[in-house]
């Protein structure tokens, strides 16, 4: 079980959560979500095609990003984070949901103060990275499918992705990774996207996502 | 004035089936009765199916926290009000409150619940209740229905207008889900934080528009628990049971009549509730 407080738990849950999407398997984004508690301040601004950008001052919560309605296995994630730079707590993650198994699923390229964790599986690579492998146990908890008992699985890098060049999730090579280590995701894809989240933190990010 | 009409309702309902003495004909007024036969709708699981359904009686609305209170003297739910639906129920909890209803209204239980023998059939890991529940068939005390029961209601019977939600095309006629549950409406793709934020919650019973069969709120407020296993061909068996008709939690399609949600038997959830049904 991996020692998330609630807080940020939640944080990376709601990071997690969040967005919604459009259509197709690969390619430009077409939706966008700009979602705050109402805590601190939140400028989020939705830019021409993949991009979106937010700075932030004192927040609560808040889950910016950008994605795809449908998701899927072979999602090629093309990114570009101009800037991600969180003064406390902040993720920038690729997010979605399977069913049927229902799983919540992450790969983490960035972050603020606080690493995620859980139950170590082993590690991987991709796209000029390694990352560890987790999973975390979700008992009775909000879903998309409404309370459920469901795990996470989670691709967190070693090291922080650098900023401001292009910057590739092939996230096939996650799957297989996952289901490598019997870690089998559902066979019906919800939406996917690509988020920055913070929890009681102050920064700015600007992602181009396509 | 409208919640208040909804609420005197039900409380006269429930006052008229304390009141019934143990006949087996005597129905309380806050059943419907769904005439049988083969599903007429086509947005159903079991449309096209060589299935054909007897009469029974479905409950009007999902139970309620004072329906609950009053058989079983507490009330688990997390979002408190009377004539709210009682949520925070696990699958036998629901089969307790079928048996302890029977037995108050002299009716003979359905349920035979053996706690101290474990059901090696239920094969879900976090389960551990794992009660052995067996029926009997020629009882006329109240049950949960089975999947097919509740999807034939749920799709108006005989009555079908062919609609996607009970009742309607458009969810927000007929249904409490996490988009329109809250103080203000939701958009975007399903996020928790929004819907927490938002003090997504049940609302009381009966607000909606009704279905065709003058049933309400089986798709929204609180998903509602069915007897039956859950049953998929990429999903292990025995070991969720059927879970009906989505809530004000989870994302839309889970309020489509044909959703194949489930949840563990042990599983308490703010969002899982149920509904009762009688055979005929």
């Amino acid at each position: 079980m991996f020692k998330f407080g609630k807080k940020l738990l939640t944080v990376v849950l709601a990071a997690s959560m969040s967005f919604g999407v459009f259509a197709a398997t690969t390619g430009a984004t077409d939706y966008w979500q700009n979602w705050t508690d109402g805590g601190g301040y939140v400028n989020a601004v939705n830019g021409s095609g993949g991009n979106y950008s937010v700075n932030w001052q004192n927040t609560g919560n808040f889950v910016v990003g950008k994605g795809w309605t449908y998701g899927t296995p072979n999602r090629v994630v093309n990114y570009n984070a101009g800037v991600f730079s969180p003064s406390g707590n902040g993720y920038l993650t690729f997010y979605g949901w399977t069913r049927n198994a229902l799983i919540e699923y992450y790969v983490v390229d960035n972050w603020g103060t606080y690493r995620p964790t859980g139950t170590y599986k082993g590690t991987m690579t991709s796209d000029g990275g390694t990352y560890d492998i987790y999973t975390t146990m979700r008992y009775n908890q909000p879903s998309i499918d409404g309370y459920s008992t469901f795990p996470q699985y989670w691709s967190v890098r070693q090291s922080k992705r650098p900023i401001g060049v292009n910057s590739q999730i092939t996230f096939q090579n996650h799957v297989n990774a996952w289901a490598s280590k019997g870690m089998y995701l559902g066979n019906s894809w919800s939406y996917q996207v690509m988020a920055t989240e913070g929890y009681q933190s102050s920064g700015s990010s600007n992602v181009t996502v396509w | 004035m409208r919640k208040w009409m909804v609420f005197l309702l039900i409380a006269a309902v429930v006052g008229l089936s304390a009141c019934s003495t143990g006949g087996s004909t005597t129905v309380s007024d806050d059943l419907v009765l769904v005439e049988g036969g083969a599903f007429k709708s086509s947005k159903t699981s079991y449309s096209g199916k060589d299935i054909t359904l007897s009469d029974f009686y479905i409950g009007k609305y999902e139970v309620t926290q004072k329906q609950w209170a009053d058989v079983m003297g507490d009330n688990p739910s997390g979002f408190k009000g009377e004539d709210r639906p009682v949520e925070r129920v696990s699958w036998y909890d629901a089969i307790e409150y079928c048996n302890a209803r029977s037995m108050k209204e002299n009716l003979k239980p359905y349920y035979t619940i053996d706690k101290e023998t474990m059901d090696t059939n239920n094969k879900n890991e976090n389960d551990n209740v794992k009660w052995t529940v067996t029926i009997n068939e020629d009882a006329n005390g109240y049950r949960l229905p089975t999947a097919e029961e509740w999807e034939y209601a749920a799709s108006g019977g005989q009555k079908s207008e062919n609609f996607t939600y009970s009742g309607s095309n458009n969810p927000d006629e007929v249904a409490w889900y996490w988009m329109n549950a809250g103080e203000k409406a939701l958009t975007g793709d399903w996020n928790w934080p929004a819907i927490e934020n938002n003090r997504n919650q049940t609302k009381p019973v009966g607000q909606q528009k009704a279905n065709e069969l003058g049933i309400y709120d089986m798709s929204g407020n609180v998903r509602e628990w069915c007897w039956d296993w859950h049953s998929h061909p990429e999903t292990p068996d025995n070991t969720w049971r059927v879970s009906k008709g989505g809530g004000w939690v989870s994302s839309v399609n889970t309020e489509e009549i044909s959703y194949p949600g489930k949840f563990d038997a042990n599983g308490l959830g703010p969002d899982q509730g149920l509904r009762v049904v009688r055979s005929k």
